[in-house]
């Protein structure tokens, strides 16, 4: 079984793959180590809700408030409490996927829109708690130069931290979408009433996915504060879980690897070209335009063999011809 | 503090949350008619409401401030913004009706990036400011404490702006059609009617209505960019509570929250931002699909 | 999730690695002009100050670059943050690990000035310069070797305000204003002062409200009722505007003595026109039209000449930001960090209200604070400042023993 896992090409690709992230720092300037650990924080961030979305069907309209919650407890904890900053940055996952259970269990009663609304505005409470709350969160200022403990100090250590946290957090991913409750996520995605049909308590296999969610969703707010050692409320704030949204999208819903890639495009746009331009979000509008017109799959949800299969053929009867 | 907490002082929060609560009205009615009929969350909607003041701003400019200059830029202003609508909805957002909600709302945010971007290109950076005619000026004393007239002529507006959609949805037969249609476009389709068109036109009236939320609201704040992200998770809400769809329910969503913030403002200052969106939370764990009945 | 899924994610994750690579080709090190990154909002509502501001820059960069300095010349590139944390620290490590610039200056937003003094100034020891962070902890509790301040601060503001409104009588206040970190630091300095100079004062309340509010009358009307000697409004920015309007709409200046830091700018007031609210104190530390210096009047006149508007105080603050930087060059002699801050540490430069310096031992640009009332002027068409007072810097600016006392 281990042996049959080890020969599979898309294991041999992804081992490849990770061998040259793994070299990164050596050849790469510091800048570009930097952008692509921004590209796995955020790539983790849309991938953990597209888990939801894009595996679970849900509207999961405030998915930056878990992310902005990871964040927050690992910087409080750190900058306000003696506990080593090892505890800080272990329980940042854990506050956000406790707040999915309290906000989650409020939700799965809704359907659709509806369940997206409650979730803004459960969300928006706990960023105006972050706002206004200055005493503990010095508000919209936020919390800067929050220390690390001196295995993650600097770029390149922290790279690799990231590096490795999201690599384990993906193949976690990927097991649980290949579990049985992962296919009852999809099967609750395409026919709820099936399921329930069928005797599965569709709520609660709900619940489990936003726990799991804003579980990994908090898992990329800490590794946030690992790579910039800030905390803000715009981390909270609706915008940016629109923003996920559109990795999605911009990626490929219902691909696995998809968020990633829309995250990486995300990055791209906003540094490559938001150096030359202060009108970057036009040219981001505009792309989701076309996308939505024209691939609305996502980049990843080109299917290159059924494109390459039909290029064939029309070549073949070219020939005939 | 305490001394703060009067009736008189209760009475003119009341007031001064109703007419905070008709702005709201007006802009989420429009988001409202738009996802009954369409079913569409509009997200640009905050960004039309902002075109619809930076409008009106240039028309009153352009005549150097006069009272029959206001008065214009309240007419033409949302004229403006349903013209940009129009425009974008032929263009673009016909060919997508098709399609899942998320598109849809990935469509409108794209709209809402676009928009915002055009807008600062155009109008630039600057703070703007409108004056309000001579007749609106200053205040008048209500209760003891001084209520700006502007307020008491945004009261007679929202109203005004309800019973006239409400006569338009239910008396004519443009709003029969657009009613039938949100419950049943095929069949609305099959007795002939052109549905696209329908469609075209509740969207436009909803942005209409987005527009003329933002030329009423400008003369009482500065007209900037970023306007639009303020209102739009407000107006969302609001529609929300009330029922998807439902024109009065976004009338009571409206007063609800205009209500609770201004009380909240006499009750509890540093939080009174938390209490709308308590209301939100409340309320929709009580009643999960809105106040009024949805058309959904 | 299927195998070929996989597999095209892979290759597609490999084609990005290697076109990312591809791009890294360092930046060759020629002899070379001084390169300056500048990170500021240029998109909503405190885009105004930033391009202001950026105007000021240019137009002094252009007076410096034809002396020319160490031989050569000073060039910059503009970063666009949104008004946003995590964007503005991606764009200012972007101008330090790409750009190789050799000090960053910028931003309207107090909290990513923070983050990037911390994460990106303090870090990589590059010098970074904020004209319009107003946080006095920026050069106060959070100062460091390589942060510089050249805008006034809240502290500055409140110490002043306080110096001249302690002698008034006043005893109950009401703090009101944006719920921000600005709005907060400027009640707090204001607050702290007025007690250390009026003992018998007394602060009867406070209310604040969110960054943007459209309506604020709930606000004014359940100040008014608490019947208070002065108000101190918290705000900035947009929302100066609005509550400007409210006190208009409201008649409350008629009742009751009011104190805004800088609403007495002309870029708040020119806006209201003949509706601006008359008799409002503010504090400013620069006015186009005073102090009526020659050397002023010219830097207007050029300005305006250029940019067809008078310029505000963030193109004051960046214009003498940078004859600051490229004095300090000339003094270190070259292209040094190291060097350039202890030659920045008390130096003194002409800027067209008189000498101003870097104070040593904080990095804090020493400004003169203006106190003045509001009036609608006719020539103008809007409202201006009268009866203006002017503090000396060193009166109003925290000591440096405070200042240390802060840092520990």
């Amino acid at each position: 079984m281990v042996k049959n896992i080890l020969r599979t090409p898309s294991f041999l690709w992804t081992a490849a793959v990770l061998l040259v992230l793994l070299l990164v720092p050596f050849i790469a300037g510091r800048f570009y180590v930097y952008i692509l650990a921004v590209i796995f924080v955020w790539g983790l961030l849309a991938m953990s809700l597209n888990l939801l979305v894009g595996h679970g069907g849900a509207y999961q309209f405030h998915h930056g408030a878990f992310y902005g919650v990871g964040a927050y407890t690992a910087g409080l904890i750190i900058t306000k409490t003696a506990l080593p900053a090892w505890i800080g940055l272990c329980a940042g996952p854990v506050a956000a996927a406790f707040t999915g259970l309290v906000v989650g269990a409020f939700c799965v009663r809704l359907n659709k829109l509806y369940f997206g609304m409650l979730q803004i505005s459960l969300g928006s409470l706990i960023w105006i708690l972050a706002l206004r709350w200055y005493s503990l969160t010095n508000g919209d200022d936020g919390i800067h130069g929050i220390p690390m403990p001196d295995l993650l100090s600097g770029s390149v250590p922290a790279y690799y931290f990231i590096l490795i946290v999201v690599s384990v957090c993906l193949a976690l991913m990927y097991l649980i979408l290949k579990s049985p409750f992962g296919a009852t996520l999809r099967a609750v995605r395409d026919n709820p009433q099936r399921c329930q049909a069928v005797g599965i308590n569709v709520r609660r296999h709900q619940l489990l996915g936003i726990v799991i969610a804003t579980f990994f969703a908090g898992v990329a707010g800490v590794l946030f504060v690992v790579l910039e050692g800030s905390v803000f409320p715009d981390m909270l704030f609706w915008v940016l879980s629109l923003e996920i949204f559109i990795m999605c999208l911009l990626g490929g819903w219902f691909t696995f690897f998809g968020p990633m890639l829309g995250a990486a495009i995300m990055v791209a746009l906003r540094t490559f070209v938001g150096s030359y331009t202060e009108y970057w979000t036009l040219i981001l509008g505009v792309v989701l335009i076309l996308l939505i017109f024209f691939l609305p799959d996502g980049i990843m949800g080109i299917n290159f063999r059924t494109w390459l299969r039909n290029r064939e053929r029309r070549r073949s009867t070219d020939v005939v011809r | 503090m305490e001394t703060s907490f009067t009736l008189a002082g209760l009475a003119s929060q009341l007031l001064v949350g109703l007419s905070r609560a008709m702005i709201l009205f007006i802009v989420s009615s429009g988001l409202s008619f738009i996802l009954g009929v369409l079913r569409v969350p509009n997200v640009a909607h905050g960004s039309l409401y902002m075109i619809g003041a930076f409008a009106a701003h240039t028309i009153a400019v352009a005549f150097e401030g006069s009272a029959a200059g206001f008065w214009l830029a309240m007419l033409c202003a949302p004229l403006v913004v349903a013209v940009i609508s129009l425009v974008a909805e032929r263009l673009l957002f016909c060919h997508l009706y098709e399609r899942e909600h998320l598109m849809l709302l990935l469509f409108t945010f794209a709209l809402m990036l676009i928009l915002g971007d055009l807008t600062k290109m155009t109008w630039g950076a600057d703070y703007r400011s409108i004056v309000a005619p001579p007749l609106l000026q200053g205040s008048v004393p209500v209760l003891g404490t001084a209520f700006p007239r502007y307020n008491l002529f945004l009261l007679m507006v929202g109203p005004l702006v309800a019973i006239g959609l409400w006569l338009l949805s239910t008396k004519t037969k443009f709003g029969k059609i657009a009613r039938a249609a949100a419950v049943d476009r095929e069949m609305v389709g099959a007795i002939g009617i052109n549905v696209s068109w329908v469609f075209a036109f509740a969207f436009v009236l909803g942005c209409l209505l987005a527009g003329l939320g933002g030329a009423l609201v400008s003369p009482t704040i500065s007209i900037t960019l970023g306007m639009d992200h303020s209102i739009i998770i407000e107006a969302f809400l609001i529609v929300t509570i009330g029922g998807l769809g439902n024109i009065w329910g976004a009338m009571v969503g409206s007063l609800i929250f205009g209500i609770t913030q201004s009380v909240g403002v006499l009750v509890l200052p540093q939080f009174a931002i938390v209490f709308p969106y308590l209301a939100v939370v409340v309320i929709l764990t009580l009643k999960p699909t809105g106040l009024l009945k949805s058309v959904w | 999730m299927k195998r070929q899924h996989a597999l095209k994610a892979s290759l597609i994750l490999m084609a990005g690695c290697w076109i990312i690579s591809a791009l890294l080709l360092p930046a060759p090190a020629a002899a070379r002009n001084i390169k300056i990154g500048i990170v500021d909002t240029y998109s909503g509502p405190p885009a105004v100050f930033g391009n202001d501001a950026l105007n000021g820059f240019k137009m002094a960069v252009n007076e410096i670059n034809k002396q020319g300095v160490l031989g050569n010349k000073i060039e910059f590139v503009t970063r666009d943050d949104k008004f946003k944390v995590d964007i503005g620290l991606n764009m200012a490590k972007e101008l330090v690990l790409k750009e190789n610039v050799d000090l960053i200056v910028g931003t309207v937003n107090s909290g990513l000035a923070m983050a990037v003094s911390d994460a990106v100034a303090k870090k990589e020891k590059i010098p970074f310069f904020t004209w319009m962070g107003k946080s006095e902890n920026i050069t106060g509790k959070a100062g460091h070797r390589y942060v510089f301040s050249t805008t006034e601060n809240t502290a500055m503001a409140g110490k002043a305000a306080a110096t001249v409104l302690a002698k008034k009588p006043i005893k109950k206040i009401w703090v009101a204003g944006d719920d921000y970190e600005y709005g907060h630091a400027l009640d707090e300095s204001f607050s702290r002062y007025m007690k250390q100079l009026k003992p018998d004062v007394e602060f009867i309340g406070k209310t604040w409200w969110k960054v943007g509010e459209p309506d604020l009358v709930p606000y004014f009307t359940s100040i008014q009722a608490a019947k208070p000697d002065l108000i101190h409004f918290c705000t900035g920015g947009a929302s100066m505007a609005n509550v400007l309007k409210t006190i208009k709409t409201t008649g409350i200046n008629q009742k009751i003595p009011i104190y805004i830091h800088t609403a007495i700018d002309y870029a708040v007031l020119k806006p209201l026109g003949t509706e601006a609210p008359e008799g409002v104190m503010g504090t400013m530390d620069y006015l186009f039209y005073y102090p009526e210096l020659s050397s002023n009047q010219k830097f207007v006149k050029e300005y305006q000449a250029l940019y067809k508007a008078p310029p505000g105080f963030p193109a004051f603050h960046a214009y003498t930001t940078a004859y600051l930087i490229a004095e300090a060059f000339r003094q270190a002699g070259k292209i040094d960090r190291e060097k350039f801050i202890d030659a920045i540490e008390g130096l003194k430069v002409d800027t067209p209200v008189g000498k101003v310096e870097m104070r040593a031992c904080d990095h804090q640009a020493v400004y003169p604070i203006l106190f003045g009332t509001t009036k609608i002027s006719k020539e103008y068409g809007a409202a201006v400042a009268t009866d203006i007072m002017t503090l000396r810097g060193a009166e109003v600016m925290p000591s440096c023993e405070e200042i240390q006392a802060a840092r520990k």
